[in-house]
């Protein structure tokens, strides 16, 4: 059983803190009320068994359900900090103290209940390790019935208990409430807030044992640093999320999850209808940019009519455009061309990081076509006369057509890029 | 702190939707080209897809699990579409006692479902994922609205 015990201490979180807490426990276990003073020696803890029936037939066991927990906290720490030699006075203690808690299960409860009602709740330890640590453990426990045991304990305790009613709960919501056998479901709050980390196999003395390591160490290592550092960026990161999602409540962690979850749903839902919505006449956006260089060599052969052609197209467009704009969409593909609103157009120009195509390519001003902007064919076109389209005259197809490819081999690379990489 | 706050970015100019834009309308490009007249299911399909991989794309959520995931989601997708019509998971769950926690809250699961990639991460990394999904996600709603009110006014 020992062994077991060595066993949960090393598991319990090696901080290491000092062994200041010692001399206290000393200072504790003096103090202690009289039926209990006998079992405060340095000896197996196994001595207590019969130690502990003694108890059990004594009265004064009412309050000691905070007691359990500031024992329990009080042999974590003494656990992790200094070793087993020093760690079978608190454990003794504890066990002494559980035993007595099983008796009391609707005190415990009550305090358990008043304590673990708040499992998110976080709350500043002192990190000084040693016989602050102690003290600030001392801090947390709830209800009468611990200050009561801190007057019995005499001054052994400077940090008398303070109204902090937030033990240290990280861990107990990390695991799984602890079966509340060992304690008679006296003190939830050591059950919750315990669970051990290995295994609570071994007999009634051993889980106790194990819990309140646990918790303790909890309190004093870097775990529970951990811990508090990492509240706070999920904290930080659900405000972030509110700020994003429309309808900020700020009610409550659970309603907000609920929110975003709808927000990302309603979203993905909104990517579909318009993907199914789109089908009629924006999908015959289609050679928007790829198919201008391949269309444009393809389309060579009007070099001579195109001047005018494109003033016709322009007009004929326009004219499509007052009846129908699917029929106009699909004049415009018919002749390898594409309307899109300039906004757009410059935003995938200047995306395509192509200066001399942003400056020269779509440098008019919406004069016929209103929002929108003629890209012509690939670097066929000529010195035309749409001044508001290519004031450049022939570069600027060039120029068209260098951007097609460019953002082409742009949009490539990048999938290439990504795909290897995902 | 420090990277885990982006600017909630809704400016239809900035860079980075303008690098989704054109990833998306390069892709509708590629889909009209390929197939000029398709069942109206295979046409929502590719365009979803499109939209998907413009997002994953995108500059901002390049470096992001949830693109990586999204792209490894869509590739499972359009290879395993010519078959059947309900792909079978077989995704090899590794990561289970990350993700039963019982720290977080109980509809942590359904985010992790709902956001792409997000069943291998804790939670606190779920929550910034989902930012940024979030982002991407109503940057290419909006782009996608523009171009419909666009084409069809």
């Amino acid at each position: 059983m020992s062994g077991s015990l060595n066993g949960n201490s090393a598991s319990s979180g090696g901080g290491a803190t000092g062994a200041g807490g010692d001399d206290f426990f000393d200072q504790m276990l003096s103090s202690l009320p009289s039926p209990w003073a006998d079992l405060a020696n340095p000896k197996s803890p196994w001595d207590l068994t019969t130690g502990a029936n003694a108890p059990r037939s004594g009265e004064d066991c009412g309050g000691y359900d905070e007691s359990a927990l500031l024992a329990s906290r009080l042999r974590q720490h003494q656990i992790s900090g200094s070793g087993s030699p020093a760690g079978a006075k608190p454990m003794m203690l504890h066990q002494m103290l559980m035993s007595a808690a099983g008796r009391a299960p609707g005190g415990g409860a009550g305090a358990g209940a008043g304590g673990a009602g708040d499992p998110s709740g976080f709350f500043p330890l002192p990190l000084s390790l040693g016989r602050d640590d102690v003290e600030g453990a001392f801090k947390s426990p709830n209800g009468t019935g611990a200050e009561g045991l801190f007057n019995g304990y005499g001054g052994g305790l400077p940090g008398a208990a303070q109204a902090n009613n937030q033990p240290p709960f990280h861990h107990a919501q990390q695991g799984a409430p602890m079966p509340a056998q060992n304690f008679g479901g006296a003190a939830p709050n050591a059950g919750a807030q315990a669970p051990a980390p290995a295994a609570s196999g071994g007999g009634a003395a051993a889980p106790p044992r194990q819990r309140v390591r646990a918790r303790r160490g909890q309190a004093t290592d870097p775990h529970s640093i951990a811990e508090r550092l990492r509240r706070e960026r999920i904290a930080e990161r659900m405000k972030a999320l509110q700020e994003l999602v429309p309808n900020a409540n700020k009610t409550d962690k659970a309603s907000m999850l609920d929110e975003i979850i709808d927000y990302v749903k309603f979203l993905q839902l909104q990517v579909k209808v318009l993907s199914m919505s789109r089908l009629g006449g924006a999908a015959a956006v289609a050679p928007l940019v790829a198919n201008m260089s391949s269309e444009g060599q393809g389309g060579s052969n009007g070099a001579g009519g195109s001047d005018s052609s494109l003033t016709v197209t322009e007009q004929q467009v326009a004219k499509l455009m007052e009846e129908d704009m699917g029929s106009a969409m699909q004049y415009l593909q018919g002749k390898g061309l594409c309307l899109m609103p300039i906004s757009l157009a410059s935003a995938i120009s200047s995306a395509t990081c192509h200066p001399r195509a942003s400056a020269s390519h779509l440098g008019g001003g919406p004069a016929a076509a209103a929002t929108h902007h003629l890209i012509p064919p690939g670097p066929q076109a000529q010195p035309n006369s749409n001044n508001h389209v290519n004031p450049d005259g022939p570069s600027s197809p060039n120029l068209s057509g260098l951007t097609a490819q460019s953002a082409m081999a742009n949009g490539n690379a990048d999938s290439h890029k990504d795909a290897s990489s995902a | 702190m420090n990277r885990k706050n982006p600017l909630p970015n809704s400016n239809p100019n900035s860079p980075n939707s303008s690098m989704q834009a054109l990833h998306f309308l390069q892709a509708l490009a590629r889909i009209a080209r390929a197939a000029p007249k398709p069942a109206h299911s295979a046409r929502t399909r590719q365009i979803r897809h499109a939209a998907y991989a413009s997002m994953a794309h995108s500059s901002r959520s390049s470096r992001r699990t949830w693109s990586r995931a999204l792209l490894h989601r869509l590739r499972q997708w359009q290879q395993q579409r010519p078959g059947r019509l309900l792909t079978v998971r077989r995704r090899v769950r590794i990561v289970t006692p990350i993700t039963s926690r019982p720290e977080e809250p109980a509809r942590a699961e359904t985010l992790r479902q709902l956001v792409p990639g997000g069943r291998g991460m804790e939670y606190c990394n779920l929550l910034e994922e989902t930012a940024d999904y979030v982002q991407c996600l109503r940057a290419q709603v909006q782009l996608m609205q523009t171009l419909l009110d666009a084409f069809s006014s």
